[in-house]
């Protein structure tokens, strides 16, 4: 019998596990993908797609307009992020609190766990110096725009940046296990020190007999049983949603599925008669920081597309298409991502299959179509002949559908991480998200990890948090 | 070429759509002349069983449709963002999908040693630099 079943190993799963292992705990680590390192992850696009993706690839809101991505791997969606880490700040706090009734969100309450999960990892803010055509591009535009922007703060410690390598190659995991995932900056050396860990298992029901947990899983394909005093579920919006509803707690949660969000992303494209070679270097390094902008609902950011992705984006097909991609090298891009308004649900069908309900709200469409037009300015005040603007919103924040809060009736986890009615099942991961932030979330969902491990860890082990917890 | 996921008509449909999306054109090949179906199975492999058993219908009735049918659809599956109604969600995810299995197997590294010509993406000038100590 295990004292805790972690499930998942992205940013909140990751943190938690590598917590509750150092402090000693008897812990078992369960994981739907396969453990990949440097050496192993997808060395194309089209394989990283495939390979590391659920679903094959992409999965789609029930009216195929907007696609979500997330990752079944060792280490989670955080294998694939950009790995951008930044605090919240009042106005997410505030809105959360508003939503969730929970009283200790403040930047405040949060700064020693956001300080712990920074000091462990690498983190790196870009200079100019790092900042490649596209960035530089960006930044002079909005300089005359009167646009504010500011550096990314990215977890990185050896990029090779200065002997020529091309971050976009990390999109599919990175080879030199300097993008501080929650593979390279929490579990690698837990895993060398013996974390139990099992892979290529997932869960599918969840049973809770009173002081026990029973969790069922498929291992390749076969069944398998294990049981544990408490369980925490990191499995993200959908993954952690998906479980609950598929262990029948809909019908004491009413809020189950609901609030879901996830920033929708457009991007476009413009056309410049320079080379701008906008996927070599740093290719993330700038984006808006303009309060103007986080008043209206939105951030711009400066980001770039490998080939498949970008020819999915912004070319259609034939002569069109050829075109376009022959530009490729001569294109920049700048997204607009939408704080959008957590009116989305997720559900899952009698046959075990996930069904999103995401509405684009008006609210949603006036922020894009404003951060759009931005865009446009951003571009042609710099010079590019043409733009090319993405209808086809691509959502990689997923959260809600298990969302926090005092309100059993409106909410699935209380304020101290637990299932309602439940006190041995706990969730701290992207499912949790009370409504969009409109901010990078996984710095946050690594510091509420954070804080769950410490409760946890005090209650169960009595033994001096701090001193135990620390870089 | 055969495949463990895809029947042959459905492999055959996919290099027919592939070269009604990217024909021969000046430098550019057609998607069948590359040859990065040979791959395909790499890709599928990973999707969900239920998704290929779809795929594979989906492909075996297209393969019976004329060209200028399937040239119709093609052009309804593309402009269907904004469309609405019953099929619409069908249109755009056949139009993701299809385009997502060609663009793969197009622009790619995986390129078989028989074809001879430029490759796409150096024909697109990208050129990745992975530093591996
Ligand atoms: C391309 C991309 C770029 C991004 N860039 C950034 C960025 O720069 N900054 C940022 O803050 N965020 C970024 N994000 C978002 C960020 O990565 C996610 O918000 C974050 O990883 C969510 O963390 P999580 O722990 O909640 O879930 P995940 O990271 O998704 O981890 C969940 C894990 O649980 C596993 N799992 C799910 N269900 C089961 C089951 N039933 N059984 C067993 N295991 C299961 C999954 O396989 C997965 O490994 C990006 C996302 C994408 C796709």
């Amino acid at each position: 019998m295990y004292d805790y079943i972690i499930i998942g190993t992205g940013p909140s799963g990751g943190n938690i596990a590598h917590n509750l292992f150092k402090a000693g705990a008897n812990i078992l680590v369960l994981e739907a993908g396969k453990l990949m390192t440097k050496k192993t992850f997808p060395r194309t696009e089209a394989d990283t797609s495939a390979r590391l993706y659920w679903g094959g690839g992409i999965e789609f809101d029930a009216e195929a307009k907007m696609g979500f991505l997330r990752t079944r791997v060792v280490g989670g969606t955080s294998i694939v992020n950009q790995c951008l880490l930044d605090r919240f700040d009042d106005i997410a706090l505030n809105d959360w609190i508003d939503e969730s009734g929970v009283k200790w969100f403040s930047q405040e309450h949060l700064a020693p766990f956001y300080d712990k999960v920074e000091n462990k990892l690498s983190l790196h803010t870009f200079t100019p110096e790092d900042m490649n055509r596209n960035a530089q591009l960006f930044t002079q535009s909005c300089d005359k725009l009167g646009v504010k922007w500011g550096a990314l703060r990215k977890g990185q410690n050896d990029c090779a940046h200065e002997r020529g390598n091309d971050c976009m190659a990390c999109l599919g995991g990175c080879h030199r296990d300097s993008k501080q995932s929650s593979y390279a900056g929490y579990l690698r050396d837990d895993i060398a020190e013996g974390l139990n860990l099992q892979t290529e298992t997932e869960v599918t029901q969840i049973e809770n007999n009173g002081d026990t947990v029973t969790v069922y899983a498929l291992q390749q394909g076969k069944a398998v049983t294990f049981k544990a005093k408490n369980i925490i579920l990191a499995g993200g919006a959908f993954g952690t949603t998906k479980m609950l509803m598929q262990s029948g707690f809909k019908k004491q949660l009413p809020a189950l599925g609901k609030n879901f969000s996830t920033h929708p992303q457009f991007m476009s494209f413009g056309l410049f008669d320079e080379e701008i070679n906008a996927y070599k270097g740093y290719f993330q390094t700038v984006a808006s920081k303009d309060p103007n902008l986080r008043t209206k609902g939105y951030k711009l950011e400066n980001v770039f597309a490998p080939p498949i992705s970008a020819a999915m984006l912004f070319s259609r097909t034939g002569t069109y298409h050829q075109e376009i991609m022959r530009n490729y090298t001569r294109m920049t891009c700048i997204e607009v991502a939408v704080r959008d308004e957590n009116a989305g649900e997720i559900k899952v069908d009698n046959k075990g299959k996930l069904t999103i309900d995401k509405p684009f709200t008006d609210q949603d469409k006036t922020r894009r179509d404003s951060g759009r037009e931005l865009i446009s300015n951003i571009l042609t005040n710099e010079g590019a002949k043409k733009i090319y603007a993405s209808s086809f919103a691509v959502g990689l924040h997923l959260m809600g559908g298990s969302v926090i809060g005092t309100d059993p009736k409106r909410s699935v986890v209380d304020p101290e991480f637990r299932v309602h009615g439940y006190n041995n099942m706990f969730v701290a991961d992207s499912s949790i998200y009370p409504n969009a932030p409109g901010i990078n979330p996984s710095l946050t969902i690594m510091a509420l990890a954070q804080k769950l491990s410490e409760q946890l860890i005090g209650t169960t082990h009595d033994i001096k948090v701090s001193e135990q917890l620390g870089a | 070429m055969t495949s463990k996921y895809l029947s042959n008509s459905a492999l055959k449909t996919i290099n027919r759509i592939g070269d009604m999306m990217i024909p021969k054109n000046g430098e550019f090949p057609a998607f069948s002349e590359v040859g990065g179906l040979e791959y395909i199975d790499e890709i599928v492999s990973y999707a969900p069983p239920a998704d290929i058993k779809d795929l594979n219908l989906v492909l075996t009735i297209l393969a019976f449709m004329p060209n200028f049918v399937l040239r119709w659809l093609l052009s309804k599956m593309e402009n269907s963002m904004e469309s609405t109604g019953p099929l619409a969600p069908i249109f755009r995810m056949l139009d993701v999908g299809l385009r997502g299995l060609v663009f793969s197997c197009y622009y790619t590294e995986k390129i078989p040693a028989s074809y001879k010509g430029k490759k796409p993406l150096d024909i697109i000038g990208f050129d990745l630099t992975r530093v591996e100590d």
